[in-house]
Formats: C-alpha cells, sequence, structure tokens
C-alpha cells in the first residue's frame, strides 16, 4: 500500500512537470504559441530551427561560451575569496567590521547597468589590447556581484556557532588560529554554499549584462543582442539557449559539489 | 565621556565612518585620475563635480538642465519599473497561493520556478524587446518576470512554514478554507512575502534600466548610453551611476520600512 502511494507520488512529481513542458514544446512547434505572444516564427523561430542552428555554428557559439564562462568563472572565484576574506576581517573587529558589511552588501543593491560602464572606464589603461581590457572590466563586474553574497552568508557563518562551543575553545586554551580552523571553518561551509547559490545565477547574469557595454564584442550575451541587431533572430535564439544552459549547467554542478562535499564534512564529525 | 563612547560605537556612527572613508578613497584615485589623464572626468571625477553637474543651471539640451533630464527621464524607468513590480508581485503571489491550494499546480510549476532562476533573464531582454515590439511594454514585462519568482519562491515558503499546530487548531474550530487561510496562512507569509519584495525590487529597477539601453527613446538607460557616446558631457553619465545607485539602495530599505509599517506585530523584540 505503501509502495503503491510512493510510486504515485512520484509519478506526480516528475509527470506533472514533463507534461507542462511537453505542452510547452509542442504548443511552440505547431504555432500556438505564436499566436498567444501574437508574434511570428521569424521573431520566435520554432525549436527544431533553433536546434539546428545550433548545431550548425557550434564552432562560434563554443567560442563566445568560452568567453562568457571564463568570465562568470573567474569573477566568482575572486569575489568568492574576497567576500571571504572580508567576513574573516568583519570577524576579527565585529564592531566596525559588521558595519563594512553593511555598505559591502549596499553594493549589491547598485544595478549592474551603472557598475558595468564604470568598470570599463576604469580598466582602460589595464592592457592595450581590447579583448583584455574588456575582460578585465567584466571580471570586476562580476565580482563586485558576488562578493556581497558571499562575505554576508560567510559572516552569519563564522559568527553563528553553536552554544558553547567558543567557551570549549577557551577551555582548551586554543588559539585564534585553531579556533578558526577547528570550529569557525568548518561552520561557515553550509554557509558558503548558500551565497553560491545566490551568487553563480548571479555571475553568469552579470557576465552577459556586462558584455552588452564592452568594448571587445565577445561573449553569448553580446550575441544575442549582435543578432538581434542584425535580425538574426533564430541565431539570436540559440544564444539564448545556450545562455539557459550555462545558467543550469554551472547551478547543477554547484549542486553536485555541495552534496559531495557536505556529505564528506558530515561523515568528519 | 561615557556617552562619547557610546555615540564612537553605536551603528549609525559606524556607518558613517564607512561612508567617509569610501569618499576619502573616491577622492583620492580621483585627484590620481586627474593628473594622468586630460579628461579625468570620463575615468573618475570628483564627487564636487557631480555635484555641481546636478545643482548648476547650465542647459545642456538647450532647454533642460541635467538635473532636470535626469529626473524627466527617471521617471519614466521608475513608472515602468514599478508597473512592471506591481504586476510580478500580484502574479508571483497568486501562483504562489494556487501552489499551496493545489498540490497538482505545485508539483507541476516547482521545478520551472527553480529553473527560471537560472536563466539568466536580463540576456534575453532584446528578444522580449522583438517579441513584442514596444520597449515600454518589455521594460515592464521583463521587471514583472524578474519580480515574480523570488516573490513566488518566498511566499511558498511563508505558506510552508505554518505550524501543524496551527493547522490542528484551525481543524478543530472547523474553519473553512477561506478562514485558514486570512487568519493563519496569509499573516504568517507576509515576512517571507517582504524578502522576496526586497530581493526583486533593486532587479526590478536594473531591469528597467537595461532594456532602456537598447532602444533610443525617454529613459535613464537611453541617457546613459548617449552620454557614453558623447552626446552630452560625461557627467550626466556620473549623475544616473549615483543616482541609480542611490535608487537601488532606497528601494530596498522603502520596501523594509513598508514591511515594519504593515506588519508591526514583527516588531516582539521592543514590547
Amino acid at each position: 500500500m505503501l509502495h503503491s502511494k510512493k510510486v504515485r507520488s512520484g509519478v506526480t512529481n516528475i509527470g506533472c512537470p514533463l507534461l507542462f513542458g511537453a505542452a510547452l514544446v509542442a504548443s511552440w512547434q505547431t504555432g500556438l504559441l505564436h499566436k498567444i505572444l501574437k508574434t511570428d516564427e521569424y521573431i520566435l523561430p520554432y525549436p527544431m530551427r533553433i536546434i539546428d542552428i545550433m548545431k550548425e555554428n557550434s564552432d562560434k557559439i563554443m567560442l563566445n561560451v568560452n568567453a562568457s564562462v571564463k568570465v562568470a568563472l573567474i569573477g566568482l572565484l575572486l569575489g568568492s575569496v574576497l567576500g571571504y576574506l572580508i567576513a574573516i576581517i568583519a570577524t576579527v573587529f565585529p564592531k566596525y567590521g559588521s558595519g563594512g558589511l553593511t555598505i559591502v552588501s549596499a553594493f549589491n543593491a547598485i544595478p549592474i547597468v551603472a557598475l558595468a560602464p564604470v568598470f570599463i572606464n576604469w580598466t582602460k589603461d589595464v592592457s592595450d589590447i581590447a579583448e583584455e581590457r574588456s575582460m578585465a572590466a567584466k571580471i570586476l563586474v562580476v565580482t563586485v556581484t558576488s562578493m556581497a553574497a558571499m562575505s554576508v552568508n560567510a559572516y552569519r557563518g563564522l559568527t553563528e556557532l553553536p552554544p558553547f562551543s567558543e567557551d570549549l575553545m577557551k577551555t582548551y586554551a586554543a588559539g585564534r588560529l585553531t579556533e578558526f580552523f577547528k570550529l569557525r571553518f568548518p561552520n561557515s561551509v553550509p554557509y558558503i554554499f548558500t551565497a553560491l547559490r545566490v551568487s553563480v545565477p548571479g555571475s553568469v547574469i552579470g557576465a552577459l549584462v556586462s558584455e552588452y557595454f564592452a568594448e571587445y564584442i565577445i561573449g553569448v550575451g553580446r550575441q544575442i543582442r549582435e543578432n538581434i541587431l542584425i535580425a538574426q533572430y533564430a541565431t539570436a535564439w540559440a544564444y539564448i539557449v545556450t545562455a539557459c544552459i550555462i545558467g543550469i549547467v554551472m547551478y547543477a554542478i554547484l549542486m553536485l559539489a555541495e552534496s559531495i562535499i557536505l556529505k564528506a564534512c558530515l561523515h568528519r564529525t | 565621556m561615557k556617552k562619547l563612547k557610546k555615540l564612537l560605537t553605536s551603528k549609525f556612527f559606524i556607518t558613517i565612518v564607512w561612508v567617509v572613508m569610501l569618499i576619502a578613497v573616491w577622492e583620492l584615485f580621483a585627484f590620481h585620475v586627474e593628473n594622468i589623464k586630460r579628461t579625468p572626468e570620463n575615468v573618475q571625477p570628483h564627487l564636487s563635480g557631480i555635484v555641481d553637474s546636478l545643482t548648476s543651471d547650465r542647459k545642456i539640451n538647450g532647454s533642460q538642465t541635467a538635473l532636470q533630464m535626469v529626473i524627466e527621464n527617471a521617471k519614466a524607468t521608475l513608472t515602468r519599473a514599478g508597473i512592471g513590480y506591481i504586476i510580478g508581485i500580484a502574479s508571483g503571489f497568486l501562483l504562489a497561493l494556487f501552489m499551496s491550494l493545489s498540490k497538482i499546480v505545485e508539483k507541476t510549476s516547482f521545478p520551472y520556478l527553480m529553473l527560471i532562476q537560472l536563466i539568466p533573464i536580463l540576456g534575453m531582454a532584446p528578444i522580449i524587446n522583438a517579441i513584442t515590439g514596444d520597449i515600454a511594454k518589455s521594460r515592464i514585462i521583463i521587471a514583472a518576470i524578474l519580480t515574480f519568482y523570488p516573490v513566488a519562491t518566498n511566499t511558498l515558503a511563508g505558506f510552508k512554514s505554518v505550524q501543524r499546530e496551527k493547522h490542528e487548531l484551525m481543524y478543530s474550530y472547523a474553519a473553512n478554507k477561506f478562514q485558514i487561510y486570512t487568519k493563519t496562512m496569509i499573516p504568517a507569509c507576509i515576512p517571507y512575502f517582504f524578502t522576496g519584495l526586497k530581493i526583486s525590487a533593486p532587479m526590478a529597477i536594473t531591469a528597467s534600466i537595461l532594456v532602456d539601453t537598447l532602444q533610443g527613446g525617454i529613459g535613464l538607460g537611453c541617457l546613459l548610453s548617449q552620454s557614453l557616446k558623447g552626446a552630452m558631457t560625461r557627467y550626466v553619465f556620473w549623475d544616473i551611476v549615483f543616482f541609480s545607485a542611490v535608487i537601488g539602495i532606497l528601494s530596498f530599505y522603502i520596501m523594509g520600512i513598508i514591511e515594519i509599517m504593515m506588519c508591526p506585530y514583527r516588531r516582539t523584540g521592543k514590547r
């Protein structure tokens, strides 16, 4: 009895979303979606056509994917490391540190659109090659956007400790470094992943949007825009699908890493 | 003496110190840029220069000063962001409500709600612009989509946070569905609902400005790209950068204030 119930809930768990997705694709392929959105197959091409174009242009698409993913990953890494360092500093100097955190989290509310051109101005002298210049500016944008999430969450992980654990460390006469590596750092690991869940999708968006303003024309986001400017809607859709795939794959990798690492951590304690 | 010490360690004072430090760093950098560049305002102007450009009554495009121009364009952008925001809030809340009422709706839409967060919607701005064919409409639509999912997921989390005991209590009162929702479920989800609102307010503004840059017309983003291309003084660009930063941060805090006004029961700590 219990078994059949489990199977049935499993069927609705997977079946319902699949059915909905299938209905969506079917209405798209049959042109029903075009009627609802009042558009034509020129601006919104059929799914099969988009897939064909992705196959045809796979080399060029991969080139742009490389550029965008590089920006997103480097920026994410820099931003996360910086954010974690800020959190450590804030933990060491709690009074002024948490005030600084408020400022950092306020950066989060600044529109990326305003940040990107400013950083492009700042990085004008970084290199003589336009490609490297633009790269630096784009990475800076992603760094700033992913820094805020990490610093706020890591600070919570470093300070919201299990009750009496700090006192326990004191009775062991543990130094600050030991306290950090044995208590604070392990405690912050789940919080790091909380931050990454926000900043991984955020880094992809940051990379795509900063490409709009960059000097050098490369990247998935920029290609969407360029292709629309020359009215190549089908190619633009191929890049949109690519962008979605990047977002989903990066998040899936994060989920996988999280489950493996958190399991290892739980096992140890 | 004690009072002074209290003031020095108060949260307000610490924030002020940080802001002053930021301004100092900015100005130092600006002085440095001034020495090495011919046109420092392209890279980093002094803050005083930015304030000057806002207060001066010099006409930039023949009829308007910089401040008038920024305000006029901001009105257009913020109105559209606001409309999109409200539509997004309403549809997000309704979807969360339906999801909590019906298991099938929840099962069907939850994976897609997760998926939509991973899709760079802002990257899709140009195509939405092409589909609607109207830039004003696409601004509203994108702001609405970006508002929609944080509100929907957070509100749903709020509905789910209601403890079992409360459901049992309502059951023992023989409350009907409507009463259960108005008396327990909706009040319980309000704090979560506002978390969604706080996350999405700056996003709606970002979306609206970004869509502006795609096409000419009126709006902060259009003005921003015109100024970057050199159609008017660079200070307009800096005005917009600071204006949008302030608006983005303010929108977050305004939502917090509305939250406190709407659900004073959260201020239990002060009772």
